[in-house]
């Protein structure tokens, strides 16, 4: 198989990762603060290691400010709903995923006021238009580090330092850069950081976090089971306990360990080599293919490893099945959890068809792949 | 030697202390903290050195760690819950 749906969830893993979690189910790992023996402590050290792991890539100063979740979706929700309150004004690009926009529009008929500033269409979002949007009552700016319809990055530094001079909670949706795109909350002044723990941190699906800074105070989605404070009525106010209720994806978490000391071990900056020179590649291999249109920003400028395109007027799906049933090609076709990103773009009528290269993605895939696409446009000339 | 109970609200906080000490060198054991000592309900100690607590607190302040309290440990194993620990 040539695996070009990384956006979705990451594949191959690191040599290790399912060796790791498979380990922790069958040596056992047990639930950790809730017993005393050696299985639960042993489980306990391993999660904290995990937090610091992760606290030393994102250069996170306190690990014990980062909360696992099951996913970014569900710390994009931690994050944005322990935040705000009726009254708040809440400012978002249009280039947002769902897991994003869904929770705001939801809080607006809970009293939130809410901005889009709108993206150009291909996923440039001027830093003005979000300065002139800040208001008296604004109290997030949530945006996304990197679309994944079409690989445009955000200016997340400078969002931070104007989210930061104003005294606002800045959120960052790294879906689809945490391992994949270097991340520094501090230089970069974000309060929160949302991500998955299976797409660039190579981990296993079910894994994820939310770091929330000491600047920021969050209420609770969910409350009882931290293993802590077990006689008192309310929920730790200290963290991670506030944020993690019930027992966590211990697996999960533990291939999760693997993963990211493996990110340490080879920097992501040779991550952002390998997939920056693939994605190149595909790009101009794709916009050399007559009847092609390539979405997002222009190829010298910096992206993600995230492509979206279209063939004249074929059906995605029908583009995705092929790709598949000629060389088993993976990649994604469709709407990608994101409407507001293809109105931006224009294709909220087609969807696109998406493909992303990982870190074991070779250029030999690339060129099978843009070889199938070639031989699909010379069938279907217009 | 010596040893003394290091009371803490959550394990995860107990994790992250027992991880520093050990790149300090220093050994420590993880244990659920006796009912005598532990007024919240569930809640998670550090058994170590007395020579081991000047660092200990000095992580927990770093990390912003509250310690529920410290304790000499008597290691007594009578059953008796009384005899277990003296309150500093």
């Amino acid at each position: 198989m040539i695996y070009l749906d990384n956006a979705a969830t990451s594949w191959p893993k690191p040599p290790g990762v399912a060796q790791a979690t498979s380990k922790a189910l069958t040596s056992g790992l047990g639930n950790p603060g809730r017993t005393t023996h050696h299985l639960a402590m042993d489980a306990a050290l391993m999660v904290q290691e995990c937090r610091e792991n992760l606290a030393q890539l994102f250069a996170i100063a306190n690990p014990l400010r980062i909360c696992f979740t099951s996913n970014a979706t569900e710390a994009l929700n931690l994050a944005i709903k322990g935040v705000l309150s009726p009254g708040d004004h809440a400012i978002c690009s249009s280039m947002e995923h769902n897991s994003v926009w869904r929770p705001l529009v939801a809080l607006q008929e809970r009293g939130i006021e809410l901005t889009i500033v709108e993206a150009s269409t291909s996923g440039v979002v001027d830093l003005s238009r979000i300065e002139q949007s800040i208001k008296g009552n604004t109290k997030l700016i949530a945006v996304l580090h990197a679309s994944n319809v079409n690989g445009a990055i955000l200016p997340a530094a400078e969002i931070g330092r104007l989210a930061r001079e104003r005294g606002i909670a800045f959120l960052v949706d790294a879906a689809q850069t945490a391992g994949s795109i270097p991340i520094d909350v501090k230089a970069m002044n974000i309060d929160l950081l949302a991500f998955p723990g299976h797409k660039g941190l190579l981990g296993p699906q079910g894994t994820g976090g939310l770091y929330v800074s000491e600047e920021v105070s969050l209420r609770p989605l969910k409350e009882g089971g931290t293993g802590s404070d077990s006689m008192s009525a309310s929920q730790p106010s200290y963290y991670p306990d506030k944020l993690e209720s019930g027992t966590l994806n211990v697996p999960g978490i533990a291939g999760l360990n693997h993963s990211v000391r493996f990110l340490l071990q080879k920097g992501v900056a040779q991550v952002v080599r390998r997939e920056t020179k693939l994605t190149q590649r595909l790009l101009t291999g794709l916009m050399e293919i007559d009847g092609v249109t390539v979405y997002g920003p222009s190829a010298e400028l910096p992206r993600a490893a995230v492509v979206s395109f279209n063939l004249r007027n074929l059906d995605p799906v029908f583009v995705a099945n092929e790709l598949e049933r000629r060389a088993d090609i993976a990649c994604r076709p469709g709407w990608h959890c994101a409407a507001l990103a293809h109105q931006t773009q224009g294709t909220q009528d087609t969807g696109t068809v998406r493909l992303s290269p990982g870190p074991f993605t070779k250029m030999t895939e690339i060129e099978i792949a843009l070889g199938v696409i070639a031989e699909l446009a010379a069938e279907h000339q217009a | 030697m010596a040893q003394k109970l290091a009371v803490f609200a959550s394990l995860n906080q107990v994790a992250l202390v027992k991880r520093a000490l050990h790149r300090e060198g220093v050994q420590v054991e993880m244990l659920r903290t006796p009912r005598c000592l532990s007024h919240t309900g569930c809640s998670f100690a550090l058994r170590c050195s007395t020579e081991a607590i000047a660092l200990l607190e000095e992580i927990c302040s770093k990390w912003k760690i509250e310690v529920g309290g410290i304790f000499a440990d008597t290691q007594d194993s009578s059953p008796k819950l009384d005899n277990v620990l003296l309150d500093e």
